[in-house]
């Protein structure tokens, strides 16, 4: 019986290994030009596929006979991946790329460079998103959506407490957090909760006051932290954070996600994408309402982060044309009112619409467009200062000093 | 005689309840999971915990199993681990008897490759595995990622083998020999019964580690329809939007489920008193 | 035997020993072959490329252009000079000695124990040592997050109704200790599945009238563990000390998303941290293939005493 059961095991062994070489001997065939393969980030197919299938159905009756295969990726290790194919083959033809990791790729001519007036709407692409696709004088990424930071609050609470009209400077915001402060005890309350460390809000601050990351002199690039504009920005920053959040200290934006505490109860606003709207809770989606971040100016909004997406061709493509062609209709107008009714802020500023994400949008910040950039953001350095200012481990000036030198000292490496 | 049997039985008692405070503490995790996939949204961000949920929902485990190519991907999986594990475990085995029973230069350095493979960081051998199983094709195919997981798993199944191997001693085999027993015969009447638990460990444990195996499984695989369950899993969290916890949670319960049924046909196997007396009875 | 008068037959059955110890000789080669032929098709290309790229700068640059450029030892240079190294290692290896003696303490306590429980609860035991291997390391982690995080964290709910303190909002993630030492109660829970199981079935292969008698004539439960059990399972737990050493010491999804990228900065890497970030997150793929040589080395020279142990016994035999 023993005898048996082992035999048996090695014949399904040696069976299984048959099928599997015969199903992958058909799969293995290169893709011809009859077919594209686009990588996408996850968030497409959960969010917006019908998006993806009218673009990929325009696609096909322009090219008959060619398939367009997109493959889902997540944004964790969709790098990883991508290098590994640049370094074996087999990679996309179209690719989507963080507008934040878009420099340090087309510095390596990792990208085909693209035709920009080809596509729609390319003489009003956002700014911002447009400057993160384009390098040298050259554009490789077109900008396919973008998201700002809005705040999203309770507005059962903010009558409670008596706040008839929204904040219109930074100011007022705090005082009105004083008096939803005063009226919900409750252990753990934020009136505004925020991330000790989401230093996409923090830098937002600094911005408002004239100050900025790094910029490139004469080729060479130079902290802005230690500015005095940047330093009373973070010194805003401090202050608001500590009077409003009783967030940790220490954590990031999505540890716990700002709008679990909100759903708990905890928090009578709090800063994010627009989109956090969908995960209130069933109890607090009726009273729940957005508006744009006040800056310290009365009548300005504070300058947001403008998150969002560029759609790139890896030069190991070998149908570019073909690839550049589904780009144009991906991004095409009606895609882009199609990834708007998603929530999303559209490309070009023409089709901007009048939402509250679609405002915030109106003034906002971008990362240095260095190589090296992302390299300051996986080390952290921004989080770190943060940390370091919240909990009062060094003055606001030590930690944005010892920032600003680390920073210009990544963003300078060869 | 009577008084030293109470003695143990009350010792027994004792180690019991010492048992099941562990199996608590242990698998309070488990059940976390478990439990949290049955709660509705409100009571899986709530505060106060909610220990069981009075009105369990199976909402997130509908929404899990209609996430695309779920079935697909439990299918790619259970090939790719059935598949390594049973070629791996048979190749080991005949390796872990050449180390455990035969003499033969080049041993040692068998023994010291071995264990020199486990000793790479994986995360050092991403692409340039990658490009190997590009140039043979073998890159979006599930052969691909199983090659791949032998590599893993063989140095480790042989490694292990050899450990139980030597502790079955070798006069059992040698008096069968002298009985008039063939090699065969006595790895068949010997070996293989006294090797059963250490069999069934081993395949466990690659069983487990090829069905929980992300960082490779998503590099190699592209097609959705090739994925393996745990990259179909990740697609939970990979968003830069919100995270389904509920079912995230369904779906990490369902994927487990193959797991423990595997564990559950062979934990026979492991059970205790199989073999015990016939080792230098 | 017959005196020597049947030639005919003694010869053939000279002849035939010949060929059974020919035989005999090349069936150990037989047996490791197939798996030489595996392993080395599949990673022997991957190794020498390992080994050229560490000599070579290859960034993300040269990468897309399949061409390094020569640089001899000037990637090793660079490792071993960097403080963040040095102090990296020296974290790595407290944490991995850490992680390695409470797994395997933790581990021969359980596998002794699950002999003396009865058998229901040997079975509830065991079972759920699976159900937690069975847990997918990402989950594992998101879990293990979730109970203890700052905001609703069930851990920080139960310690503050136990009345051990005010847990209210306790982050335990503010500092390096209790990180790590988050991640290795995680990784010690994730492997003590494999551990007791292993050394469970270790235990099968002790004989058990032996340690009755031995029980009968007296000797204390240390002395019969000493003196029968770990004797016998001495090989396994060589085996597991040494994976445990190999894993714990290049141990990356654990700390890597319990801590979680945000707060990963140099005061806190590990080993295999270090290597993805210097590797992988900078594309210095050069500098990644030296620090992925540098760390086999060190873990070799971790483990070698376990190693050599491991080779010994089975020669004794």
């Amino acid at each position: 019986m023993k005898r048996r059961s082992i035999v048996a095991l090695c014949l399904v062994a040696v069976l299984a290994a048959a099928a599997t070489t015969a199903t992958t001997l058909g799969a293995t065939k290169k893709a011809t030009a009859n077919s594209i393969t686009v990588w996408l980030q996850i968030d497409a197919q959960s969010g917006w596929p019908g998006v993806v299938a009218a673009a990929n159905q325009q696609f096909q009756s322009d090219h008959p006979g060619t398939t367009v295969n997109v493959q889902y990726q997540n944004w964790g290790d969709h790098l990883q991946k991508f290098d590994a194919t640049l370094a074996g083959g087999g990679g996309p033809d179209v690719i989507e790329m963080g507008n934040t990791e878009m420099t340090k790729y087309m510095a390596a001519g990792a990208f085909a460079a693209l035709d920009r007036s080809s596509f729609d709407n390319s003489s009003s692409w956002l700014k911002g998103l447009a400057a993160s696709g384009a390098y040298g004088g050259k554009t490789y990424g077109v900008p396919y959506y973008a998201g700002s930071r809005v705040v999203t609050y309770r507005t059962d609470l903010f009558k409670k407490a008596g706040i008839s009209k929204l904040p219109a400077t930074t100011a007022q915001y705090v005082t009105d957090a004083k008096k939803l402060l005063a009226k919900n005890p409750k252990k753990g309350f934020s009136p505004v909760y925020t991330a000790g460390t989401d230093w996409y809000f923090a830098m937002s601050f600094v911005f408002d006051y004239g100050g900025g990351i790094a910029t490139q002199i004469s080729g060479k690039w130079k902290g802005l932290l230690n500015s005095p504009k940047s330093i009373a920005g973070l010194a805003a920053y401090k202050a608001f954070f500590l009077a409003t959040s009783r967030a940790s200290k220490t954590t990031d934006e999505t540890h716990p996600n700002p709008y679990d505490v909100y759903a708990q109860g905890l928090a009578a606003s709090m800063i994010g994408p627009s989109w956090f709207t969908c995960c209130v809770g069933k109890a607090y989606t009726p009273t729940t309402a957005q508006f744009v971040m006040p800056g310290h100016v009365k009548g300005q909004s504070i300058p947001g982060f403008l998150g969002g997406s560029d759609l790139a061709v890896p030069v190991t493509s070998s149908s570019k044309a073909l690839a550049a062609d589904w780009i144009k209709d991906f991004t095409s107008t009606s895609s882009e009112k199609g990834l708007q009714a998603k929530g999303n802020i559209p490309n070009a500023t023409n089709l901007l619409g009048s939402s509250v994400n679609e405002r915030a949008a109106a003034r906002s910040w971008f990362v240095p467009t260095a190589k090296h950039w992302v390299d300051v953001e996986n080390g952290n350095i921004l989080r770190n200062m943060l940390a370091q200012i919240l909990t009062n481990k060094l003055s606001i000036k030590q930690a944005a000093s010892s920032a600003s030198d680390n920073i210009a000292s990544v963003l300078n490496q060869p | 005689m009577s008084a030293r049997r109470r003695g143990r039985r009350a010792r027994q008692a004792g180690w019991n309840v010492v048992g099941i405070a562990i199996f608590v503490v242990m698998v309070f995790p488990v059940f976390w999971m478990i439990s949290t996939a049955f709660k509705p949204n409100e009571q899986i961000i709530s505060v106060a915990p909610t220990w069981f949920s009075l009105h369990p929902t199976l909402q997130h485990f509908r929404d899990a199993i209609d996430k695309p190519y779920f079935w697909v991907d439990v299918k790619n999986s259970l090939i790719v681990v059935s598949v390594t594990v049973a070629i791996s475990i048979v190749l080991a085995f005949l390796a872990a008897i050449a180390l455990a029973r035969y003499g033969f230069g080049g041993r040692k350095l068998f023994i010291v490759l071995v264990i020199g493979i486990q000793m790479l960081p994986q995360a050092g051998l991403i692409i340039p595995l990658y490009v190997v199983l590009a140039d043979y094709h073998q890159v979006n195919t599930l052969t691909g990622l199983i090659v791949t997981y032998m590599t893993f798993v063989l140095p480790f199944c042989v490694w292990t083998l050899r450990g139980f191997l030597l502790g079955i001693p070798k006069e059992l085999e040698e008096a069968a020999m002298v009985d008039g027993s063939t090699r065969v015969g006595v790895f068949m009447k010997i070996l293989l019964p006294l090797m059963g638990p250490g069999l069934v460990a081993t395949s466990v444990f690659a069983f487990i580690t090829t069905w929980n195996e992300y960082i490779f499984a998503r590099v190699l695989l592209n097609d959705q329809s090739k994925q393996t369950v745990t990259v179909w899993l990740s697609y939970f969290l990979g968003s830069s939007r919100h995270t389904d916890w509920g079912a995230l949670m369904a779906a990490s319960t369902l994927t487990a489920i193959p797991v423990v049924v595997f564990f559950l046909l062979v934990q026979r196997r492991i059970a205790f008193g199989l073999t015990a007396g016939a080792v230098r009875g | 035997m017959a005196p020597a008068a049947e030639t005919t037959f003694d010869r053939s059955r000279r002849r035939r020993r010949f060929w059974t110890r020919t035989v005999q000789r090349t069936v150990p080669y037989g047996l490791i072959l197939p798996i030489v032929v595996v392993i080395g098709v599949i990673l022997g290309y991957p190794l020498y490329w390992l080994v050229k790229l560490s000599t070579e700068r290859y960034g993300l640059f040269e990468l897309i252009r399949h061409a390094g450029v020569s640089v001899g030892l000037a990637n090793y240079r660079s490792v071993l000079h960097d403080t963040v190294f040095w102090h990296t290692l020296l974290r790595t290896v407290v944490f991995t000695t850490a992680n390695v003696v409470l797994t395997m303490v933790i581990g021969t306590l359980l596998a002794l124990l699950l002999v003396r429980v009865s058998t229901v609860v040997r079975i509830l035991l065991s079972s759920g040592l699976v159900l937690v291997w069975s847990m997918p390391v990402v989950v594992a982690v998101q879990i293990w997050y979730w109970m203890t995080n700052y905001q609703n964290g069930v851990v920080n709910y139960v310690l503050t109704k136990l009345g051990i303190g005010d847990f209210f909002q306790h982050d335990w993630y503010a500092t390096t200790f209790s990180q790590l030492s988050l991640v290795t109660l995680l990784i010690v829970w994730g492997a003590l599945p494999f551990v007791v199981i292993t050394l469970y079935a270790g235990l099968a292969q002790v004989p058990h009238d032996l340690v009755e008698a031995a029980e009968v004539d007296g000797a204390r439960p240390w002395r019969v563990f000493r003196d029968i059990t770990l004797p016998i399972l001495k090989p396994i737990l060589l085996i597991l000390t040494s994976l445990s050493i190999i894993w714990d010491f290049g141990v990356f999804t654990q700390p890597y998303l319990l801590i979680g990228q945000s707060k990963i900065t140099t005061g806190n890497y590990l080993m295999s941290i270090y290597l993805f970030e210097e590797g992988y997150f900078k594309s210095d793929y050069g500098r990644g293939a030296a620090i992925s040589l540098l760390m086999l080395l060190m873990v070799a020279v971790l483990s070698v005493v376990y190693v050599r142990k491991m080779v010994r016994i089975g020669e004794a035999q």
